[in-house]
C-alpha cells in the first residue's frame, strides 16, 4: 500500500527515484564550516537506501551569518557539495544544497559581529537585538544567495533549496512580527523572497531545481504569517515560475519548537496545511509534506489523498536509512520506526552533539563506526552502488537478506560460532539478539518478565510517550523473524549461567536497572518507583502525590503530568532545578513541558531538595536559600537515578563476561541499543576498534576480555 | 625604584622542586576551548600562553589534558592520551620557554563529572552516583579499570615531558576522578579504595607514584586539591589538609595547588564573580601551608598585585594564582614589576566572556580585552600608512575602546561625550553595590585615553554641523542607546510611575513603596535594580516572561548568590508573565495587566511603580543626519548605536573599527 512512495516522481525537469525527501537539518558533522567526510557518508547511506531528494544541511550564504558553531558556510562547501553529488550519483538521488540566512535568529558568539534583520526586533530566544538591514545590505544578501546557488550548481548538484522556514531571514521579512519597515520591503513583505528566488534562478542556470522551504504558519495570528496569507504567497509564487518544489513547514519566532516537535505533537501534523498550500499551488510544482511524517503507510496515504506530492521523512530516515528501499521491496513492516523522541537527532545545542538516533545509533557515525551502520542495513548491501540505482529494480525481498554482518574475518576463538545466551529482553538485549541472529548465530533470549521490552516498554505510557514502545516492538518482531528463541518468565540465575557456559554458550548480560531502595531513609509514607506507578496507578494511596525528580529527563515530568491529567490526582513536582525537566532542552520540549505541567495544575516546586518525608507531608528545602516548606503528600514517586542490576555479574565473579546497557550503568535507550549492537558485533568478530581514533580504547565498552 | 621593590614578596624567586620561578605569579590552569581540532592543542594555545609568559608570569600551568578515552566531558578537551598531541605540546612549550618562563601541564580524568555524549562509552567513577550537572549514572570502576586509569596518567605525563613541559600538575580538585574517590559524597565503595580517608586517597597515591616513575626525578610534580567541596557530605578542609600531608609523604610531590568547590555543583565559588569578596578561598592554602612544608598556591579573585603581595606577606600562601587577572591583562606581572600597576587592565570578575563562554562551548575571551582568545590571529602591528584625524562621538565602552586603540596606533583622536562623565551606561550599572567592580572597565579605559593623549571633550553634544566643522578624516559613532517605552506601558504623561531601569540607576526617579520590576532582558539590569530598590526599603517583585528571572545570570555564575540575597531582601519573583497593559489600580497606584502565557489566564499586579528592564533603541539620530549630509569622511557605527547589546560587543567593535583605520 505504501509502495507508491518508492516510485519515481518528476520535479521540474528532473526525476527523483522516490517520493521520500531527506530534509536539511543540523548535524554538527561539519569540519569547521565545511561539509565533512562524515556528512558524505551520512548522506550517501540515505541515497543508497532509496531516498528521492536529499537537501544538505543549510549553508549560510554570508560569512557573518553564523547561527551555530558548525553551521556550514556556502563558500566553504565547494568540496563537500561536489563530493556529495558524486557519492550520491549512483542512486540518482536528487541532491539539493540547502542555503539560507538566519538573520536575527542567529548568534553573534562565533562571528563576534552584529546580527542583521529586517527590523531591530530582538529574537525571543536569544534576546539579542539585531541591526536593521539597509538597501545596500539587502542587495548584498540577494547577491550572496545567487552566488551560493551558482557555486552549488558548479559542484554538480541538482539544485538548491532556499530556506524561508522557521529560522530564516526570508521569513523574518515576510512576517509582521519581525518586519516593521517603512520602505518597500515593509510595504511588500514578500519582496525580498522574490528577489532572492529570481537571483537564485538566474545564477543557478537552466535545468537547476529551485526549491523553497516556506513557513506557512507562525502560530502567532496576531501579527505572524497565517495559513491564509501563506496561501496567497504560494499562489503568487506558483505564477512566478520561480519555484520548482515547495516544502510546507510551520514555525516562527514564538514557535521554533513546533517545527520538528517530539511525539507530543501528532504524526503528520502539517497535512491539512500542506493540502491547502498544494491547492494554492495549482499543480504548478510538486509540494512536499513535512512534519513528523514517520510512517510509510500514512505518508503514502497523504500522497494518495492529494495532500502532497512528496513526503519529507527526515527523522524516519535517520532511524532507518533504508526506508524507501524497504517500501519498494514490500517490506515496510521491517522499517526501524522513528519514535519521535528527539533525544539524539535534535542537535541544535551549544555542546555540538553529533546527530544520531536512539533507534539506530549508527546514524551520524557512518564514517567512524561503519560496522555499526552495516549491521542496521542488513536488508541489502549498501556498499554496492550497482544495486538500487535503478528504482525499477527493487531491493531483495524481505526474508532473503544479503547479510553484511557476519561476513567479516574469522571469528576469534573461543567463541567462534558458539550459540549465545542473552539475559534480559529490554532494548539492549533485543538489539544484541537480533544483530547476532542476523549474523547467523543461534540465540537464546531469556526474560524474567512476561513480555519483552524492559523498562522502555514500561515507560511507554500516555501521550507523547507511548510511541517509545515502537522501538522494542520492532526489535521483538525482528528478533522473532530472524529466529531468536525468546523465553519469557525465565529468571536467570547463577545455575542457568553456569550451565550455559559449560555447554559452550557465550553469555551476554542485559539485565537492566533496578530502583535505588532507601534513598529517603525514615520515609513515613510510601516511596514508589515510577515504572511501578505507571503499571499500576491504583496502588497509589488516596491524597496528593509528590513526584520527586532529581534527574530532570522526561520521566518525572511525564509522570507528574500523567498523574494529574489521566489519573486525576493532585500532584506536586519537586526538583532541584530552576525549571522542570531541564534535560528536555535537548528534545525541544522544555518550555512546552513546563507549559503542560502548569495547564495540568501540577504544582512545580523548583530549586528544591527533599529533606524529610513525613506521614502526610514532605519537607523541602530551597537549594540556594535553604528556606524550608511543607508539601502535603500521601505518597512519593521517586524519579531519581537507578542502579545497575548487576547481581548476576557480581555473583559470577567473572569480569570478562559481556554486558550491555543499563546493567553496566543505567542510562537511556540509546546507550542500550548502541551497546547491545556493539556487543553482538564483538561476538561476531565484525566490530571495528571500539573508538576509531583511540589507541588505548578501553577494553570495557562491555567488559570484554582484556 | 623598580616595581618589584614595591611588591617585594611577589617578586622574590622561589624554588619548586628542581625549578626556580622568578616571581610568585602563577597563571593557573583553566579551560580555554582552544582545542578545536580532534583534541589537539592548537596554535592559539601556544600564542595564548606565550603572551602571558611575555607578560612576566612566574609560572604557567596549562589547561587540563585528558588521561583516558573514557573522559570527554566537553567538546574541546585536549586528548592527552593521543600521541599526536606531542607536536602541539612542543609548540606551546617552545613558545613559552622563549620568554624564560616554566610551564607545567595539568593532567586529569574527570571521572563521573562527565557524560557519554562524545565518547559513547560509559562514564567512569568510584560509585554509581550521578553528577549533579551531567546527571549520568557512571559505571563503578573495577580493579582492572583503576589500573587502567593509573596507567593513563603515567602515559599522558610521559607525553607531556616528551612535549617539553617542565612538570605536571594533577588536578584532583574540582572536576576529577581523584576528587571523586577522595570525596565521601561520591565514593561509596566498600573495597580498599573506599571507606577511610587513606583508602579514598589510595588512587591519588598510586597515581603520584606512577607519574613520578614515568617522568623521572627531574620534572616538577604538583597536586591541586579541593579544600572544601561546599556540598552535603563532601570533602572539607580537615580532610584536605590530611590529603596534602599524604601527598607530601609520598616524597614525589613538589607543590600543592588549591581550589574550592566542585565544578559541576558549586562552580560559582571556583570562578567567583564580583559578588563574592576577594580572599574568600585563602583559608585553604593557609591551613594546608601550616601542615606541609611544600610550597602552596593560593587562588581566587586576585585582581591586583598589592592584594597578591599582601597574601604572601601574611603567609597565606607561597605562590598566587592570578587567572582571570591575566586573561584580562597578559602583562599583569610586567606592569606590576616595572612600577606601572595603575596601567593594569584590571579584571572585573564579571565572568561574561571567560567563564560564560566556557559553559557554552565557545572559545575563551574577555569582556575588556578583545585580543584574548585571538592571540594567534595576526593584527597589523605596523603603524598605519597615514596618521588620521579620528573623531569619535560617544564615551561609553565602545567609544573609549575605539579611542584607545586608534591612539595606540598613532592616530590623532578626538572624543566627544555629551555627558559630563565618561563611561556611558557603565557607571549607572555599577552603582549597585553587588555590581560595583563593573566600573573597572571604564576606569581602565578612561586611564588609557588619558595616558594616550586623546582629546576628550565631555559635556559636548555632537551634531552633524559640529562634526563637519571638525573636519575629521574618519568619524566613529558610538552614541549608545536610549530606553524605549514598551507598547503596553501607556503614555508617560498618564503613567509617570512606569519608568525604565536607567531612570532609577541614573537618579532621574526614586521609586518607593510597592515596585514591580519587569525583566525582559534576563541579565543584570532587572536583578540589580530590584536589589537596589529593596535596599532602599521598597517592596519589590520581579516579573518575567521567561521561565527564570535573570536567566543569564546563570552563565556568569551570579544566579545562586543573587537569589540568596534576593531571598534575604524579600524580593519576590514570578515567571511566564507577559505584560498586556497598565491602568489605574483600585486603591491608588498603577495596575499592571498580565497574561500567564502557559495557561492563557489573566493576572494583574497593583503597585506604586513599575520599573522596566527592556530592550533599548539605538541612539542613531546623528548617524541618520550624517549619512544624509555631505560629510566626505567615512562614518562607522559601533556598539549600542548599531544594536543595543552587552558591553562586550561595544569593546569588540570599538577595537575592530580602530584597527582597520
Ligand atoms: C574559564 C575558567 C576555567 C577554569 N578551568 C579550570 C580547570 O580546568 N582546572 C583547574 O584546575 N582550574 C580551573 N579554573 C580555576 C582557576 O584555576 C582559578 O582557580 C579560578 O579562576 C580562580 O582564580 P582567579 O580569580 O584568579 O581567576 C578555571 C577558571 C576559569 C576562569
Amino acid at each position: 500500500m505504501s509502495a507508491g512512495l518508492g516510485q519515481p516522481v518528476a520535479i521540474g525537469a528532473r526525476t527523483a527515484p522516490s517520493r521520500v525527501v531527506f530534509g536539511p537539518h543540523v548535524t554538527n558533522l561539519a569540519h569547521g564550516r565545511a561539509l565533512s567526510a562524515r556528512h558524505i557518508a551520512y548522506y550517501t547511506r540515505r541515497a543508497a537506501g532509496g531516498t528521492g531528494v536529499i537537501v544538505t544541511e543549510t549553508a549560510s550564504v554570508t560569512a557573518n551569518d553564523w547561527p551555530y558553531e558548525r553551521a556550514p558556510l556556502a563558500e566553504q562547501c565547494r568540496a563537500g557539495w561536489r563530493e556529495v553529488a558524486r557519492a550520491c550519483a549512483p542512486w540518482s538521488t536528487l541532491v539539493l544544497a540547502g542555503i539560507g540566512h538566519s538573520g536575527g535568529q542567529g548568534s553573534s558568539a562565533y562571528s563576534q559581529e552584529v546580527m542583521w534583520a529586517p527590523s531591530p526586533v530582538a529574537d525571543v530566544v536569544t534576546r539579542e537585538p539585531p541591526a536593521a538591514l539597509d538597501e545596500k545590505g539587502i542587495g548584498g544578501i540577494v547577491a550572496a544567495f545567487g552566488a551560493a546557488a551558482a557555486l552549488a550548481m558548479g559542484c554538480g548538484l541538482a539544485g538548491v533549496e532556499v530556506d524561508a522556514g522557521a529560522w530564516s531571514l526570508l521569513r523574518q521579512f515576510q512576517s509582521g512580527l519581525t518586519n516593521q519597515r517603512a520602505d518597500r520591503f515593509g510595504a511588500d513583505r514578500l519582496l525580498l523572497t522574490r528577489m532572492v528566488l529570481e537571483e537564485v534562478r538566474r545564477r543557478s542556470g537552466p535545468g537547476a531545481l529551485v526549491a523553497l522551504r516556506l513557513s506557512c504558519d507562525e502560530l502567532a495570528p496576531w501579527a505572524g504569517i497565517t495559513p491564509e496569507q501563506a496561501a496567497v504567497t504560494v499562489a503568487e509564487l506558483s505564477e512566478s515560475g520561480l519555484v520548482d518544489m515547495l516544502t510546507v513547514v510551520r514555525g516562527g519566532p514564538f514557535s521554533t519548537s513546533a517545527y520538528r516537535p517530539d511525539a507530543h505533537a501528532p504524526e503528520s501534523f502539517n497535512q491539512e496545511l500542506c493540502a491547502s498550500m498544494r491547492a494554492a499551488a495549482g499543480g504548478r510544482f510538486p509540494v512536499v509534506l513535512q512534519g513528523s511524517v514517520v510512517d510509510a503507510d500514512r505518508a503514502a496515504d497523504a500522497v494518495e489523498a492529494g495532500a502532497c506530492d512528496l513526503v519529507e521523512m527526515t527523522r524516519a530516515l535517520i532511524a532507518d536509512a533504508r526506508l524507501p528501499a524497504k517500501v519498494r521491496a514490500g517490506a515496510a513492516g521491517r522499517i526501524r520506526p522513528c519514535i519521535r523522541c528527539n533525544q539524539a537527532c535534535q542537535v541544535r545545542d551549544p555542546r555540538n552533539p553529533i546527530v544520531s538516533c536512539v533507534v539506530d545509533p549508527s546514524s551520524g557515525y557512518e564514517a567512524t563506526e561503519p560496522a555499526l551502520a552495516a549491521a542496521a542495513d542488513t536488508d541489502t548491501d549498501p556498499s554496492d552502488p550497482s544495486d538500487p540505482s535503478d528504482p525499477s529494480d527493487p531491493a531483495p525481498a524481505a526474508g532473503s537478506p544479503v547479510l553484511v554482518v557476519g561476513v567479516g574475518p574469522a571469528d576469534p576463538a573461543p567463541a567462534a560460532g558458539s550459540p549465545v545466551l542473552v539475559i534480559g529482553a529490554g532494548p539492549a538485549g533485543l538489539e544484541c539478539a537480533l544483530t547476532l541472529a542476523g549474523g547467523g548465530r543461534r540465540v537464546r533470549l531469556v526474560e524474567r518478565a512476561t513480555r519483552t521490552g524492559g523498562a522502555l516498554l514500561q515507560a511507554a505510557v500516555g501521550s507523547g510517550r507511548d510511541s517509545l514502545a515502537g522501538l522494542v516492538r520492532w526489535q521483538s518482531a525482528e528478533a522473532d523473524r530472524l529466529g531468536v528463541s525468546t523465553e519469557l518468565g525465565v529468571s536467570a540465575d547463577a545455575a542457568l549461567l553456569d550451565q550455559a557456559r559449560r555447554d559452550g554458550w557465550t553469555v551476554v548480560l542485559t539485565t537492566g536497572a533496578r530502583p535505588l531502595a532507601g534513598r529517603y531513609p525514615g520515609a513515613a509514607q510510601p516511596v514508589l518507583d515510577p515504572l511501578a506507578v505507571l503499571a499500576d496507578p491504583a496502588a497509589l494511596p488516596d491524597g496528593p502525590i509528590s513526584v520527586v525528580d532529581t534527574v530532570g529527563d522526561a520521566v518525572g515530568v511525564h509522570l507528574a503530568e500523567w498523574l494529574a491529567t489521566v489519573q486525576g490526582r493532585s500532584v506536586t513536582l519537586i526538583c532541584p532545578d530552576t525549571v522542570a525537566g531541564t534535560q528536555l532542552s535537548r528534545t525541544g520540549d522544555l518550555a512546552d513541558a513546563n507549559g503542560r505541567l502548569q495547564r495540568a495544575g501540577v504544582d512545580r516546586r523548583l530549586r528544591s531538595l527533599v529533606r524529610r518525608i513525613g506521614a502526610d507531608s514532605v519537607l523541602i528545602e530551597d537549594c540556594w536559600t535553604a528556606a524550608t516548606s511543607e508539601v502535603a503528600s500521601s505518597a512519593v514517586v521517586d524519579c531519581g537515578h537507578r542502579l545497575p542490576e548487576d547481581r548476576l555479574y557480581v555473583s559470577a565473579g567473572d569480569r570478562t563476561m559481556l554486558r550491555a546497557g543499563d546493567c553496566v550503568a543505567p542510562r537511556s535507550a540509546l546507550e542500550a541499543v548502541l551497546e547491545g549492537r556493539r556487543t553482538a558485533l564483538r561476538i561476531l568478530g565484525t566490530d571495528g576498534p571500539a573508538t576509531e581514533r583511540d589507541p588505548v580504547a578501553p577494553a570495557t565498552v562491555t567488559a570484554a576480555p582484556a | 625604584m623598580s616595581g618589584g621593590g614595591r611588591y617585594r614578596h611577589l617578586f622574590t624567586p622561589l624554588r619548586i622542586g628542581s625549578l626556580t620561578v622568578r616571581n610568585r605569579i602563577v597563571f593557573s590552569a583553566h579551560l580555554t576551548n582552544y582545542a578545536t581540532q580532534d583534541g589537539r592543542p592548537s596554535e592559539q594555545h601556544a600564542a595564548y600562553y606565550a603572551a602571558r609568559a611575555a607578560g612576566g608570569a612566574g609560572l604557567i600551568i596549562t589547561e587540563e589534558h585528558s588521561t583516558h578515552p573514557t573522559d570527554w566531558p566537553y567538546e574541546k578537551l585536549i586528548h592527552g592520551f593521543h600521541e599526536e598531541v606531542i607536536a602541539g605540546y612542543r609548540r606551546i612549550t617552545e613558545a613559552v620557554h622563549a620568554h624564560d618562563v616554566p610551564i607545567l601541564a595539568q593532567i586529569n580524568h574527570n571521572g563521573g563529572q562527565a557524560s557519554s555524549m562524545y565518547t559513547r562509552l560509559p562514564v567512569w567513577a568510584p560509585s554509581p552516583v550521578p553528577d549533579p550537572l551531567f546527571r549520568e549514572v557512571p559505571k563503578a570502576v573495577e580493579a582492572h579499570e583503576i589500573a587502567e586509569i593509573v596507567a593513563g596518567y603515567a602515559r599522558v605525563a610521559g607525553h607531556c615531558i616528551e612535549g617539553g613541559f617542565d612538570g605536571i600538575e594533577l588536578q584532583c580538585s574540582h572536576s576529577s576522578i581523584v576528587r571523586g574517590f577522595l570525596s565521601p559524597a561520591t565514593n561509596l565503595r566498600t573495597d580498599s579504595y573506599g571507606g577511610s580517608l587513606s583508602n579514598r586517597a589510595r588512587l591519588l597515591v598510586e597515581i603520584v607514584a606512577a607519574v613520578r616513575e614515568a617522568i623521572g626525578p627531574g620534572p616538577v610534580l604538583g597536586v591541586r586539591l579541593c579544600g572544601d567541596e561546599l556540598i552535603a557530605g563532601g570533602t572539607t578542609i580537615d580532610d584536605a589538609v590530611e590529603v596534602a600531608c599524604m601527598a607530601e609523604a609520598t616524597g614525589h610531590v613538589d607543590y600543592i595547588n588549591t581550589s574550592i568547590g566542585v565544578a559541576t555543583a558549586t562552580l560559582y565559588m571556583i570562578e567567583a564573580s564580583m559578588q563574592i569578596p576577594p580572599g574568600y578561598a585563602m583559608f585553604i592554602p593557609s591551613a594546608i601551608r601550616q601542615a606541609v612544608s611544600l610550597p602552596v598556591v593560593g587562588v581566587g579573585r586576585f585582581k591586583d598585585p598589592l592584594q597578591a603581595d599582601r597574601a604572601l606577606a601574611e603567609g597565606q600562601c607561597d605562590l598566587v594564582g592570578v587567572v582571570r587577572g591575566q586573561i584580562a591583562d597578559p602583562d599583569f606581572a610586567a606592569k606590576a614589576r616595572s612600577g606601572h600597576s595603575e596601567q593594569i587592565r584590571t579584571c572585573l570578575s564579571c565572568n561574561q566572556e571567560c567563564v560564560g563562554r566556557m559553559g557554552l562551548n565557545r572559545w575563551l575571551g574577555c569582556i575588556e580585552n578583545p585580543r584574548t582568545g585571538r592571540e594567534s590571529v595576526p593584527v597589523a602591528v605596523s603603524a598605519p600608512a597615514r596618521r588620521r584625524r579620528v573623531l569619535i562621538v560617544g564615551g561609553g565602552p565602545a567609544g573609549l575602546q575605539a579611542a584607545t586603540t586608534a591612539a595606540e596606533r598613532g592616530h590623532q583622536v578626538t572624543l566627544l561625550e555629551r555627558q559630563h562623565r565618561l563611561g556611558g551606561q557603565i557607571p549607572a550599572a555599577a552603582s549597585v553595590a553587588s555590581r560595583a567592580e563593573l566600573l573597572d572597565i571604564t576606569r581602565n579605559l578612561v586611564a588609557a585615553v588619558g595616558r594616550l593623549g586623546v582629546d576628550v571633550r565631555t559635556g559636548c553634544e555632537a551634531t552633524a554641523e559640529t562634526v563637519v566643522a571638525l573636519a575629521p578624516d574618519v568619524v566613529v559613532l558610538a552614541t549608545g542607546a536610549r530606553p524605549v517605552r514598551p507598547w503596553w506601558a501607556g503614555g508617560a504623561g498618564d503613567f509617570p510611575t512606569v519608568i525604565d531601569v536607567r531612570d532609577v540607576l541614573e537618579g532621574a526617579s526614586s521609586p518607593s513603596g510597592r515596585v514591580v520590576v519587569v525583566d525582559e532582558l534576563g541579565f543584570h539590569q532587572a536583578t540589580s535594580v530590584a536589589e537596589l530598590l529593596a535596599d532602599r526599603g521598597c517592596q519589590v517583585e520581579i516579573l518575567t516572561n521567561a521561565m527564570v528571572v535573570g536567566q543569564d545570570l546563570g552563565i556568569t555564575l551570579d544566579l545562586e548568590t543573587w537569589n540568596v540575597r534576593a531571598h534575604a531582601k524579600g524580593i519576590g519573583q514570578a515567571t511566564d508573565l507577559v505584560p498586556m497593559g497598565v491602568g489605574p489600580a483600585d486603591g491608588g497606584g498603577v495596575r499592571l495587566q498580565l497574561q500567564h502565557h502557559p495557561t492563557g489566564t489573566d493576572r494583574h499586579r497593583d503597585c506604586d511603580w513599575i520599573v522596566v528592564a527592556g530592550h533599548q533603541q539605538p541612539e542613531d539620530d546623528l548617524w541618520h543626519a550624517l549619512t544624509s549630509s555631505a560629510t566626505e569622511a567615512p562614518v562607522y557605527r559601533i556598539g549600542d548605536c548599531l544594536a543595543p547589546r552587552r558591553a562586550h560587543a561595544a569593546v569588540v567593535e570599538g577595537y575592530r573599527v580602530a584597527v582597520a583605520l
